[in-house]
């Protein structure tokens, strides 16, 4: 309860700047990799790439800039219980839409 | 948790301690935790409209990746970086507050405030690009060019919408203020290459699909204009979030040149951190998501 | 009434109550006191539910013959719309963690308010402007487009006040947002010494759960709406399908919120259940934290289920399959309840007082309306049943036998401890069982007429199903007087009402502990909580032979 004062100490100016880095290169790198033709890997590729740097940024974000990495339970599992929600809400839709035309019945 | 004792009621009541709550780590704790549902209710909030995202790009690619191609990711881009450094003043605001430097805390909220209207400023000459380029959605929120002699508008639709010619410079002709879209080369590359989807197979051709079938542009222009329309929904209401943050800023600069906030009291300078930063994580969402994906195909193809 | 005397662990106060704080307009309209806001809340939530009855009234009328007499067949689309649209948002959605849940839940904690009072009072201020422009758009002509704002109707077709009515849906989602969020940091945070999470009484469980659905769903909604508002004031949009739009998704995004909206209007009135069922039988509840993690349950697995309002929309049919499936699951802590809830009453000293009456309602009702649903919920008979009064009757026997049942028990229960005043227990019964009967004979006919094929949403119908529809009008009526009754004797007992001791009913929450009504800041002393929730005993304080007295009292 009262141990919120303490917390702080585990960030300072370097760190701040070093996780500010982290978000620029992340930035630049994000727009390069969507000039480069992924997808004749496998398609998707460069969707997924795109997505995973924006997630890695996403938690760089909430774990230094938030302080979620020092919080408490309940606000760790507010973060990650709101995506999960998202993805119930992405996943629950696109089952659907996914299965369109090729159900477990077929057409 | 609540472990707080009996006794100490009516013990003395600390600076910023409302009346509801024992001692400042309860009120601390509460704030904190409401903070945290209040973030979380924003995140879904958002979520429908990516849900939205997720089943029209899944559905029309090529007519999102022409869209995306048509952003410039040069001012997204910018705008992107603007935010971070945005973000890293809020948070050593943040750090100074709890060290209790006031004059550190002021001159960093200045830069956050300066930082998010340079990004609003951004986004004011992105849309308006728009709006000369004839890309909003809605009719008639263009701008309107009469017709430059009778025929030009004739002649603009007759070519097939795939033939458009990248770079050439064409005349903007829009009486009515109309939403304009006329490339439709990407569909022609999916289609020789096969691999259209067949959502798009039936959503961008006025007879059955067959190769070589011609494009129909009006069906397409309908596919690009949902892609514009959640590009202006979704930038719009970050837009919003971020105008509300500049509202919070003001407010917390006007409080922490009073010198209200100490490093015993600073919860409103870190709640509205808390917030700046989510603002910050949807637009890290939304960059790549809106400018960048499908921009391999200009590339290679 | 002296009995209470028996409890030496009062926490209440001598030196006057809320009520008294203050009797200028300012000090209720800017209270920030959990329980003045909670009164306004069942003034404002009473009000929107008496037009919704009017309008409800005014559908039955309708179907008492088979042409379309009464209402002309736009006017009937607009009448069963604002019926909806009224209970729902207005009164369902609020009624119980806003009034019941606003004043009890820092008194069961045994907290001074909620966490965040201000926000309580502004989110009271946005249900009424959400109730005013409502409320303006129905004085403007009325929406016709169904409470459930299907595109492109909605957004294309419909000339009605769809814009209105959906920002005044989408203001007033802020409200329910503000309170469930509210209630979890109060929880969290408020509970008194010793009031451990598996000491919390179950209503308290309840509202967390709810709390939960209310901040995961709503701001769906809210984009939902939004979305539709857009789209019919510029033209183009996402739902559409002429212009390259979906209307499934909208379906997606509407059920999203809309199928756990029905657990946040129920998971309370299960609460309010669990503390009637163990209290009016001096026992302590069965199961304790299985009702209290399958509140949680609910709220959990209530949002994998949507996709069972879809299943003719042209939704695939493995969505419809898992759908269903998880529809089947989500009925097991339903289930579970239902167990430890009459395991409860065994062998338990049950007395029959007017909230047990509701609570007993409660279980039956509830158990048809939920035993329905499953056969709503499986893909191959929904077919059939689709948009039929099977529909109507399962929801109602839901929403009506369940939320609006307990709602009314809570009512009954907990209005010495909110007035301070006894209502008459002999009109308190008559009204319970005419509630029931009523309830019964309007809409059991109607899971007939559903099987036989009658649609929802019509002001006609054939007419030989014209009986089962005067029984169901008929019905309605009886149901109709027994929801006025406590309108009028509870508002009556406020001013003739015998004086209500502390603790009416001899019960050993922490609520009965202050006094009745309770002071301002809830307890003189901050309560220390030694005790596990529902313990009747003596080790408590509570004389069971003094409870019974007391009950022979009242009764
Ligand atoms: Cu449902």
């Amino acid at each position: 309860m009262s141990d919120n004062h303490e917390q702080h100490d585990h960030m300072n100016i370097p760190k701040y700047v070093g996780v500010f880095l982290v978000l620029v290169v992340g930035t630049i790198l994000t727009y390069y990799a969507a000039l480069v033709d992924m997808d004749s890997i496998f398609p998707g590729a460069n969707t997924l790439v795109a997505l995973l740097i924006a997630f890695t940024k996403m938690a760089v974000v909430m774990l230094f800039f938030m302080h979620v990495y020092w919080s408490k339970r309940l606000i760790w599992l507010s973060a990650i219980g709101s995506f999960f929600w998202l993805a119930i809400m992405f996943a629950f839709t696109l089952q659907d839409y996914l299965t369109r035309s090729e159900g477990v019945f077929g057409r | 948790m609540s472990a707080h004792s009996a006794t100490d009621k009516f013990v003395y009541h600390e600076p910023g301690l409302q009346h509801q709550f024992e001692d400042m780590g309860q009120q601390e704790e509460s704030v904190t935790i409401g903070m945290w549902m209040f973030l979380v209710q924003e995140i879904l909030f958002f979520g429908g409209l990516f849900t939205a995202y997720l089943v029209f790009r899944y559905r029309y690619p090529m007519a999102f990746a022409a869209g995306s191609n048509h952003l410039d990711a040069f001012w997204g881009g910018l705008n992107t970086l603007v935010l971070i450094v945005s973000s890293l003043t809020m948070a050593l605001t943040v750090y100074f507050a709890q060290k209790g430097n006031r004059s550190m805390q002021v001159i960093l909220i200045l830069l956050t405030m300066f930082f998010g209207s340079v990004f609003l400023g951004v986004k004011a000459v992105e849309y308006t690009d728009k709006y000369n380029h004839g890309l909003i959605p809605v009719t008639g929120w263009n701008k309107k060019t009469p017709a430059a002699e009778p025929g030009a508008h004739s002649a603009h639709s007759a070519k097939p919408c795939y033939e458009v010619e990248h770079g050439g410079e064409h005349t903007y002709v829009n009486p009515h203020g109309d939403f304009l879209w006329t490339d439709c080369s990407l569909v022609k590359t999916a289609m020789d290459g096969n691999f259209l989807t067949s959502a798009e197979k039936a959503g961008y051709f006025d007879q059955a699909f067959a190769p070589g079938a011609e494009i129909s542009a009006d069906k397409f222009r309908d596919k690009v204009r949902i892609f514009f329309f959640l590009y202006f929904v979704m930038t719009g209401l970050h837009a919003l979030h971020m105008i509300v943050g500049l509202g919070l800023m003001t407010w917390l600069l006007w409080t922490a040149f009073k010198g209200y906030y100490s490093a015993e009291y600073y919860m409103p300078v870190e709640m509205s951190g808390l917030y700046w930063h989510f603002v910050d994580i949807v637009w890290i969402f939304l960059f790549p998501l809106l400018y960048l994906l499908g921009r391999h195909f200009l590339h290679t193809h | 009434m002296q009995a209470s005397d028996a409890i030496s662990t009062g926490y209440g106060s001598a030196k006057g109550n809320y009520l008294t704080n203050g009797s200028t307009l300012a000090s209720w309209l800017l209270t920030k006191d959990h329980k003045r806001i909670a009164i306004m809340y069942l003034v404002t939530v009473s009000m929107f539910f008496m037009m919704g009855g009017l309008y409800a009234a005014a559908i039955r009328l309708e179907l008492l013959t088979p042409a379309s007499d009464l209402l002309e067949t736009g006017t009937y689309n607009r009448v069963f719309t604002q019926h909806g649209i009224l209970m729902i948002f207005f009164f369902l959605i609020p009624s119980i963690p806003a009034i019941l849940g606003n004043f009890m839940l820092p008194l069961m904690i045994g907290a001074k308010d909620l966490a965040m009072p201000r926000i309580n009072l502004l989110s009271l201020y946005i249900y009424w402007a959400g109730g005013l422009l409502t409320l303006y758009a129905l004085m403007q002509g009325g929406v016709d487009t169904g409470w459930t704002f299907y595109t492109p109707y909605s957004t294309t077709f419909s000339n009605s006040y769809v814009m209105a009515v959906g920002l005044g849906i989408f203001i007033n989602g802020f409200s329910s947002i503000l309170t469930g969020l509210n209630f979890i940091v109060t929880i969290h945070t408020m509970r008194a010494p010793g009031m451990t999470w598996f000491r919390l009484p179950l209503f308290v469980w309840a509202h967390y759960a709810t709390s939960l659905v209310m901040i995961l769903g709503t701001p769906v909604i809210a984009i939902t709406v939004l979305l539709v508002a857009i789209e019919r004031t510029v033209k183009v949009g996402i739902f559409d399908p002429a212009i390259g739009g979906d209307p499934i998704l909208f379906q997606h995004l509407f059920w999203f919120y809309s199928h756990p909206a029905v657990y946040i209007m129920i998971l309370p009135g299960m609460g309010v259940v669990s503390e009637l069922i163990s209290n009016f039988s001096r026992k302590k509840i069965f199961g304790y934290e299985f009702i209290a993690f399958s509140s949680i349950a609910i709220a959990v697995f209530g949002f994998l289920v949507w996709g069972h309002h879809m299943f003719v929309s042209g939704q695939s049919v493995y969505a419809g399959l898992v759908f269903s499936f998880l529809t089947m699951v989500v009925a097991v802590p339903s289930a579970i309840k239902m167990f430890n809830w009459t395991a409860t009453l065994y062998k338990g000293s049950i007395t029959f007082d007017t909230p047990m009456l509701y609570a007993f309602g409660f279980m039956g009702l509830f158990l048809i309306g939920g035993l329905t649903g499953l056969f709503l919920g499986s893909v191959g008979l929904t077919v059939h049943l689709t948009d039929t009064y099977f529909v109507v009757a399962h929801f109602h026997y839901v929403m009506v036998g369940g939320q609006v049942i307990a709602y009314l028990g809570g009512i009954h229960y907990w209005w010495p401890k909110m007035t301070g005043r006894m209502y008459s227990e002999f009109w308190g019964k008559i009204s319970a069982m005419l509630v029931f009967v009523g309830f019964n004979l309007t809409f059991f006919p109607q899971f007939i007429l559903g099987y036989q094929g009658m649609p929802r949403r019509y002001a006609a119908y054939p007419e030989e199903l014209q009986v089962l529809n005067i029984f169901s009008t008929a019905g309605a009526s009886v149901l109709g007087v027994g929801l006025v009754m406590p309108v009028v004797y509870l508002t009556h007992s406020l001013v003739f009402g015998a004086k209500a001791a502390d603790n009416p009913w001899m019960l050993p929450g922490l609520e009965w502990r202050t006094s009745s009504p309770p002071p301002t800041e809830n307890f003189d002393v901050m309560p220390v909580v030694t005790w596990e929730a529902y313990e009747f005993g003596e080790e408590n304080g509570l004389d069971l032979e003094a409870a019974r007295r007391s009950d022979v009292v009242t009764a």
